[in-house]
């Protein structure tokens, strides 16, 4: 076993408007050599005038990372030559930086870690220099531009924690609005050092990785670099110390040069620059207009608005949403709505118009309007994108829109009930049906009345209308195959079946109250374990419907075999679908009855969400476990859920794919993820094949509280691991046993996470699964839908 | 009569005059690089306020002045023309004083006898076959031989008194941040000071007075000069306290006698005098040399003839650029320095050399400000010998840097110091350094002035004054 070590020193520009010792502008993209003085040029004679400016930003993120604000900092003259530099020593700190001690709490993978701050000081940048053919050119705009090196402790162990460093990092200076952390051009700027050695030696012999600009390369050389160690290690060999320059497309590091050629900078105090009080006062006035951080705020906008990790972290991932976000709300709308709506529909429309938030013709007020006019039900979801679309293109008030567009609905319950009432009186016969206790007319009925309010009608409350003159509850009922809605053949098999009508199953109830009406649909016709990813998207698509379109509840009959699976589905696509979702399976025709009786008493009792109802009682809809203990008597039991109430595991947002889309949504997603279970025999190969034919995530299932054999023999998975890493494969891993895998307890556990594997908690298999699933149905990005599989239940609070 | 200083520039005619004056005086002397004296047009208004309005000086070839060159003595330098003006430069501009030319120089300060100048090497008024001292050997020399009333030169460790001593003319190094070095080439900037050379104690005022004074160009400049200061007068030599250094055997009769001359004057007046040593004398020019030159070899880095200055035609690669460039462009006693800052910071050697002699100097600061707390002033000599003799016959280059000894006291300690002429020994000028405490400089200045009323210093034979 090996252990890594990483440092970073990270560079970032601040956002000065002139240069840290001269009065040049600060500006990128000039002419070359423009922004130019005989102070920047290095010129005989002049001399360096610290900028205030500078200071107090390096001052901001010193004490934003933590640290201990130095009292007296000092600058001092670090020599080297090269051409870019103008007075071939840079002007920057050595001894008395700017502060020290500080630290940034991160996450990866569920694991938080401290990474210590050793120190962070102010410096000027040098210039650029440009080869052309055989000439060297030299652009001097950049040097002297102020930047802050800020150098780590050896704290992180592997690559993506960097990555989710510099990606905090970047968010903070950014919220501090001393950066703009922009890698890619060079505004933040990383190098990194690495150190692998046997578990519980001494550090390693230390490599330094230069041009690492973005924090992709990041992450894919310091894995890169690990691994390089590592091999020569394993191979006896010793890691010389050097610095390799990473070769971004090669996709690896080359030697740049070695210990003995190593600079020697001879530092000394720069005596051009008397030495920075920066005292008490200065120091208290600069906490007193500290912003707030994002880790900060994150924590208080999920306490304050019960959003979910993940929503919170997109809306604070850019100062000016969360900002944008806490406008919206303190106008009146509803947190979670606004929050759902600028991380979609919003979202969409900025890159869409390829403007930003700020200068969008949305403001707050707008979008609160438009909120307000939704949720009072003067126009519905559709109308309400097809509006916010409209104030991107017309730049216009919502309300002024919907009244010029004639889009408001009919939502005044006098004018649906006369609507409800005409409609009644010109269609005897179908009212009769329903009358006779049938509930499919009922949507003809419906369809009748928007057809007179030329579709003006809110169509909830046109249906409540219509049933309050009716005096029914509709209730559905979908038959998804399996044994309950199957039949014995004569030989004692289960076939799917003929459908038994429900209506006549339980047309003798008593408890059932009168206006209950029925509507039967079945989608099935096959037994569970059947299941395809066609037969799951019509269900989706159907329950949909119902949800929208009616109703009381909605009943499902399921088989037992597949049951865990779909309820999770359901639950993670319709976590909030505002009537009951009930399931109920049975593994013999016989007890179908009595089940589906229960059934939809608990759809007339139950709060909106999805349950499930089985022969004992009932159950929550994930992490359901199917435990077979004798013939004919299914047993389910909720695993781990004491586990399940700690993390935060948020649903989806399904959106109005039609049921053909769906259809292809899933088997994309069902294409790319595989189930596998950890056994002796486990072959990494076998999993390497899997990626080689195109899955894309898997759901292993390890051993315990998640451990597994990660040796390098065949029957290790490391070769797996280090494959899914390098081509991108994500692994989820949950457990045979009731365990919570965490990756906490055990050695190989914690080697597991190092490779990369995402622990999945209390989630069991199937409901990892479905899970999964539903966030590749319901995501564009599959990257967001990965990140959805991160659970910070173990986050500590900072 | 003699005519005055404020009017030589005041004509076309009198410009002429002066002119050929000067360049007829200077074919010998060779104390200017660059001479280009221009009509004022505050000489044409005798009624300007300032004291300078009007008056020629000259500037030493390391200081600002745009569109003049600025050398530095050096062959790197040598067509370099700067774009801007030095701070000091720039006051005296604005009080109407008048640039004329850029005088001679040790290359980059380094030196004392002009000798190490890559473009000239200046002789000393009262004897050509001296030196003018160095490194601001040209502006001594234009003011000891009548060809401007004031000049500016650089104190890093001695260069404005060493030679102002040798030329017999008086001779500032201010507190350091007295005048904002902005604009002045770095040599090593924590001893670095701009210096006047003037004819008289009152004259030095006047200059001083118009460039000392906080820049925020130069953020170790300091605020407790203001300027516009009205003159200070004559000090009441009575009322002083003063230590006068005990005497080296080893240093020339005429030093020596210059001292006892001093002590003279003060005991006549009545005042309180005590002999003192200074037990760190001994350091003083290893500390100097070890943190001057690891100041210089950062400080000279600039100069890789990439961006400016002298550099070859052609060369394969920007290393060897700036190879070539260093090693053409650069004096031996240049190199010398840079090697030797290059050495004493070396990591390894960092506090052997760099760090000890940080130490020291943190200790010779504590001792003088001990020292000003009992004493008013310190009379000490300027170097152990009178003008010395160019080429062989002068001091070894290890004599001269040991011989540095008094003057870089001033400057490890950050304090001023002046030196005055007190007569003339076997025809060469002699003279003593008055030190004072940090801020003390008007006092030295006052204190010259009673010194002056005392011992009025002579004018070269060879070179009689023309104007006043």
């Amino acid at each position: 076993m090996y252990a890594s070590k990483i440092g970073l020193e990270i560079h970032i520009q601040l956002l000065t408007n002139s240069k840290i010792f001269c009065g040049c502008r600060a500006a990128f993209g000039d002419e070359p050599n423009t922004n130019v003085c005989p102070v920047c040029m290095g010129y005989p004679g002049v001399m360096p005038a610290l900028n205030g400016e500078a200071m107090r930003m390096a001052y901001q993120v010193a004490l934003a990372l933590n640290c201990t604000p130095t009292e007296h900092t000092q600058f001092a003259r670090k020599n080297y030559f090269y051409p870019d530099l103008p007075k071939n020593y840079q002007i920057s700190q050595f001894g008395a930086p700017i502060g020290t001690d500080g630290y940034l709490d991160i996450e990866f993978h569920g694991k938080t870690r401290r990474v210590r701050i050793s120190e962070c000081h102010l410096e000027e940048d040098a210039g650029k220099m440009v080869h052309a053919g055989d000439m060297s050119l030299l652009d001097y705009n950049r040097a002297g531009t102020p930047l802050l090196e800020i150098v780590t402790e050896p704290d992180l162990e592997i690559a993506e924690e960097a990555e989710v460093l510099l990606t905090q990092l970047r968010r903070m200076v950014r919220y501090l609005a001393v950066c703009d952390g922009n890698m890619e051009e060079g505004s933040m700027r990383c190098d990194a050092n690495v150190s692998v050695a046997p578990e519980g030696a001494p550090l390693g012999n230390k490599v330094e990785i230069k041009n690492l600009n973005s924090s992709r390369f990041v992450r894919k050389a310091l894995a890169y670099e690990i691994d390089r160690q590592t091999d020569i290690l394993e191979r006896g060999g010793t890691v010389s110390v050097e610095t390799r320059l990473w070769n971004e497309n090669r996709d690896q590091s080359e030697p740049m040069r070695t210990k003995e050629l190593a600079h020697d900078y001879r530092y000394f105090p720069e005596p051009d620059l008397p030495i920075v009080e920066a005292d008490a006062s200065f120091i208290a006035k600069l906490s007193d207009a500290q912003v707030e951080l994002p880790q900060a705020r994150m924590q208080r906008l999920k306490q304050v608005h019960g959003l979910g990790d993940r929503v919170v972290e997109l809306l604070c991932d850019e100062k000016e949403t969360a900002d944008f976000f806490e406008a919206v709300v303190a106008e009146g709308a509803d947190a979670g709505a606004v929050a759902s709506w600028l991380t979609s529909d919003v979202r969409k429309l900025l890159n869409r118009f390829e403007v930003s938030l700020a200068a969008s013709p949305l403001s707050p007020r707008r979008l609160a309007e438009l909120l307000g006019l939704l949720q009072s039900g003067r126009i519905h979801g559709k109308i309400a994108k097809q509006t916010l679309e409209a104030v991107f293109t017309l730049d216009d008030d919502p309300e002024r829109i919907i009244t010029e567009k004639g889009w408001e609905q009919i939502v005044d319950p006098k004018a649906l009930a006369e609507l409800a009432v005409a409609v009644i009186a010109d269609n005897p016969e179908a009212v009769a049906a329903v009358r006779a206790g049938n509930a499919k007319p009922l949507g003809f009925l419906v369809g009748e009345a928007m057809k007179r309010s030329a579709g003006r009608a809110e169509p909830r409350a046109l249906q409540q209308a219509l049933k309050d003159a009716l005096s029914v509850e509709p209730l559905y009922v979908l038959d998804f195959g399996g044994a309950i809605g199957g039949e014995r053949r004569p030989d004692g098999m289960v076939q799917p079946g003929t459908r038994k009508e429900v209506k006549e199953l339980l047309a003798a109830d008593p408890d059932l109250p009168d206006s209950i009406r029925f509507d039967e649909i079945t989608l099935g016709g096959f037994l569970s374990e059947e299941i395809s990813p066609r037969d799951w998207a019509q269900l989706v698509s159907a329950v949909r419907y119902r949800i929208e379109d009616s109703s009381s509840g909605v009943v499902i009959s399921h088989g037992t075999d597949t049951l865990a699976y779909t309820a999770a589905l359901l639950s993670w696509v319709f976590p909030d679908p505002q009537v009951p979702v009930v399931l109920t399976a049975a593994v013999t025709p016989e007890k179908a009855p009595e089940l589906m009786r229960d059934a939809v008493r608990a759809a007339l009792q139950l709060p909106p969400a999805v349950h499930v109802v089985l022969e004992d009682g009932t159950y929550p809809a994930v992490n359901l476990r199917f435990e077979r203990v004798e013939a004919d008597a299914a047993r389910f039991r909720t695993w781990n859920a004491t586990g399940l109430e700690s993390e935060q595991w948020p649903g989806f947002a399904l959106g109005d794919a039609s049921a053909d889309a769906l259809t292809a949504r899933f088997e994309t997603a069902m294409r790319q993820v595989h189930i596998a279970r950890i056994y002796p025999g486990m072959r990494s190969e076998s999993l390497v094949r899997l990626m080689d034919a195109g899955y894309r995530a898997f759901i292993l299932e390890l051993y315990d509280t998640g451990t597994a054999n990660l040796g390098h023999s065949p029957f290790g998975l490391r070769a797996a691991f280090e494959e899914a890493r390098r081509r991108g494969v994500r692994i989820f891993c949950t457990s045979q046993q009731e365990g919570v895998v965490d990756f906490q307890s055990y050695v190989t556990g914690h080697a597991l996470w190092r490779e990369g594997a995402v622990p999945m908690g209390s989630l069991t298999t199937e409901t990892a699964y479905a899970r999964l699933v539903a966030a590749m149905v319901c995501m564009e990005d599959d990257d967001e839908a990965f990140a959805s599989m991160e659970h910070r239940g173990s986050m500590k609070n900072e | 009569m003699q005519a005055d200083w404020n009017t030589v520039l005041a004509t076309a005619e009198t410009l002429k005059e002066y002119r050929a004056g000067v360049e007829a005086r200077d074919k010998d002397l060779g104390a200017f690089l660059h001479f280009s004296p221009s009509i004022s047009t505050e000489a044409e208004n005798p009624g300007s306020a300032s004291a300078i309005s009007g008056l020629p000086i000259a500037i030493k070839d390391n200081l600002a002045v745009t569109d003049f060159p600025l050398t530095c003595g050096s062959r790197l330098l040598e067509h370099f023309t700067s774009p801007y003006d030095a701070t000091a430069v720039e006051r005296l501009k604005a009080a109407g004083a008048s640039i004329v030319g850029k005088t001679a120089m040790d290359e980059f300060g380094m030196g004392s006898a002009t000798d190490t100048s890559a473009l000239s090497e200046t002789k000393n008024p009262w004897d050509p076959n001296r030196t003018a001292g160095g490194s601001s050997g040209g502006s001594a020399a234009a003011v000891a031989a009548g060809m401007v009333p004031a000049a500016l030169g650089s104190d890093t460790g001695g260069s404005v008194r060493q030679p102002a001593s040798f030329c017999g003319v008086y001779g500032l190094k201010p507190t350091y941040g007295a005048v904002s070095r902005f604009g002045l080439v770095a040599y090593a900037s924590s001893l670095d000071t701009v210096g006047v050379i003037a004819d008289t104690p009152d004259r030095l005022e006047a200059v001083f007075s118009v460039i000392a004074g906080e820049d925020a160009k130069d953020q170790t400049s300091i605020a407790a000069f203001s300027p516009g200061k009205p003159p200070v007068a004559p000090s009441d030599l009575s009322s002083l306290r003063v230590g006068i250094l005990q005497a080296d055997e080893s240093d020339e009769p005429g030093v020596r006698e210059a001292m006892t001359c001093v002590e003279d004057v003060f005991r006549t007046a009545g005042t309180e005098v005590e002999t003192v040593t200074l037990p760190f004398l001994e350091y003083a020019s290893a500390v100097y040399y070890t943190i001057a030159t690891a100041e210089a070899g950062a400080n000279l880095a600039r100069f890789d003839g990439i961006r400016y200055g002298e550099r070859p035609l052609y060369a394969e690669n920007p290393d060897e650029l700036v190879r070539l460039s260093r090693s053409t462009g650069l004096g031996d006693e240049v190199k010398l320095r840079i090697l030797l800052g290059t050495y004493v910071l070396r990591s390894g050697f960092h506090d052997q050399y760099y760090g000890r002699a940080q130490r020291l100097r943190a200790r010779i600061i504590q001792d003088m400000q001990d020292l000003f707390s009992r004493f008013d002033l310190l009379v000490s000599p300027v170097f152990p010998t009178l003008a010395f003799k160019l080429g062989r016959d002068g001091l070894t280059p290890y004599q001269r840097k040991q011989a540095d000894r008094y003057t870089t006291v001033a400057n490890l300690a950050g304090i001023p110091a002046l030196a005055i002429p007190t007569g003339v020994h076997d025809g060469l000028p002699a003279g003593v350094q008055i030190t004072g405490p940090a801020g003390g400089d008007y006092a030295l200045i006052a204190a010259a002035k009673a010194l002056h009323q005392a011992l009025p210093p002579a004018a070269p034979a060879t070179y009689p004054r023309i104007w006043s």
